[in-house]
């Protein structure tokens, strides 16, 4: 049992990998669902949801609330499919989404431009520089995302367990060793590695519903669950009203699997 | 039976995964000790050849010549490794050294910077965090502009490999099980023809070693 992400250019074989490892293993695969169920969550249209998160970063202020919402709804619709312990995750930066949780296997698959043209000229019949444009226009938008929501380079091999070049080696190479892999007790869902999983859906839960909530937006609050136990910091402002703290702790207390709320905030004064 | 060649940066545990890999293979496993025998070969003193192919940066420009001779010598000794058909090579640039040879599977292996200061500091306790980052900061950094400098290439371009491992959350045995995996795959494996061609390959680099040094 393990977490498989895998992130590639369009055109390298990404889809049939995941494919092969759903048939071998048996897990559920899921991709675009997470933006659908998002968007749908965010009640904006999957293609509103996916162009905003593509657009230029000049053309988002570094943290607005808009973009923090986007990125925690898309990462909380992931976390309700990563808690059962088996998934197979091919949509948009899941090396990322799921940084830091245990059990999850990072692939990245590379193939080189020349072999990725030729798959699209086959499959679309298209010539062979509208089908290179077409690659490096999709490669490009997606390296831009993984840029603007996470500073991150999308190629650099360190975001990754593992980066297989499909220049010798086939798809079906790759699920073999992708399989031996989580089979191995390095990606064991343990108990300890479960409770992990659902403190980590607690925690994009409530990171989501304080981001959309009007009282909440437009703070930027660390959240950390622990068995039910759910802890926010981060600094917020001493309103005149001086309700901020019960609000968050309120609406935390309302997310499902919520028990308890802790607060560890700075506070700020909002009129110096 | 196939031809493995591992690159990894220093202390990142690759060593280890080259050594378990090749237990578990039954393959010999060959690493710095290549430039023994590239030494022997053109009868220096292996402090010249290491010292040479690893000088810093300041001293390159007076030593090409004398380098890229050595790094032939290696190369010829790489090859003579080869013919077998069974063989895990950790050592110097066997990504490139085995460039123009079939059927190669070529891996790097990378671990995070803290990983690899923690390796450094186990070993040697006195040193400051800050001096040991330092200490693979400057390692890497050399490394880097001699792949640069010899074959123009970025060593950490993952295009350059098969296989890229990450050892950050990836066990050594889990690594060389993978590795393992990729390497029983048919385009890795020697046939009668790739043997001709690795037998070709090492008498290519035998003869290049014998000519008459240019002057």
């Amino acid at each position: 049992m393990a977490i498989i992400t895998i992130s590639r250019g369009t055109m390298s074989g990404g889809r049939a990998l995941a494919e092969c490892l759903s048939e071998q293993l048996q897990y559920p695969v899921v991709a675009r669902e997470v933006i659908r169920e998002a968007a749908s969550e965010l009640d904006v249209s999957e293609e509103e949801l996916s162009r905003a998160m593509e657009r230029a970063p000049r053309l988002w202020s570094r943290h607005t609330s808009a973009r923090r919402l986007y990125i925690t709804t898309v990462q909380a619709a992931l976390a309700e499919h990563v808690v059962g312990g088996e998934l197979v995750y091919h949509g948009r930066a899941g090396q990322m989404l799921l940084a830091g949780l245990p059990a999850v296997l990072r692939v990245r698959l590379t193939a080189p431009i020349s072999a990725r043209v030729r798959t699209l000229m086959e499959a679309e019949r298209m010539d062979a520089d509208s089908a290179e444009e077409y690659i490096r226009h999709v490669d490009a938008a997606r390296a831009r995302w993984v840029k603007m929501m996470y500073g991150e380079d999308i190629e650099d091999p360190a975001l990754y367990d593992l980066v297989i070049n499909l220049r010798t080696l086939s798809v079906s190479a790759a699920c073999d060793m992708v399989t031996r892999a989580i089979e191995r007790p390095d990606f064991a869902i343990t108990a300890d590695v479960k409770a992990k999983l659902t403190d980590f859906r607690t925690a994009c839960r409530v990171r989501a519903t304080l981001a959309s909530a009007r009282e909440t937006r437009a703070l930027d609050l660390q959240i950390e669950a622990h068995g039910g136990v759910v802890h926010v910091s981060g600094s917020a402002p001493v309103l005149k009203s001086g309700q901020v703290g019960d609000e968050i702790a309120e609406i935390a207390r309302s997310v499902p699997g919520v028990e308890d709320v802790r607060l560890m905030l700075e506070w700020f004064d909002p009129y110096p | 039976m196939a031809i493995i060649t591992i690159s990894r940066g220093t202390l990142s545990g690759g060593r280890a995964v080259a050594e378990r890999l090749a237990q578990k293979l039954g393959y010999p496993c060959v690493g710095r000790e290549i430039l023994q025998e590239a030494a022997r070969a053109l009868g220096a003193p292996e402090e010249d050849l290491s010292g040479t192919l690893e000088a810093p940066p300041s001293r390159w420009a007076r030593l090409t010549e004398e380098r890229k001779r050595y790094l032939l010598a290696v190369q010829a000794a790489l090859a003579e490794h080869c013919t077998s058909g069974e063989l895990v090579y950790h050592g110097l640039a066997g990504q490139f050294l085995l460039r123009d040879v079939p059927g190669v599977l070529a891996v790097r292996l990378i671990a995070p910077l803290e990983m690899r200061v923690e390796a450094l500091r186990d070993a040697h306790h006195r040193l400051t965090l800050k001096a040991a980052e330092e200490f693979i900061h400057n390692v890497d950094e050399d490394r880097r502009r001699w792949v640069k400098l010899m074959y123009q290439a970025d060593v950490e371009d993952p295009s350059l490999y098969d296989l890229t491992v990450n050892l950050q959350s990836i066990s050594v045995e889990t690594a060389s099980e993978i590795i393992a995996a990729a390497a029983a795959q048919p385009q890795y494996q020697v046939t009668d023809g790739v043997k001709h061609s690795l037998e070709a390959f090492a008498r290519a680099c035998r003869e290049k070693l014998q000519q008459p040094r240019e002057s």
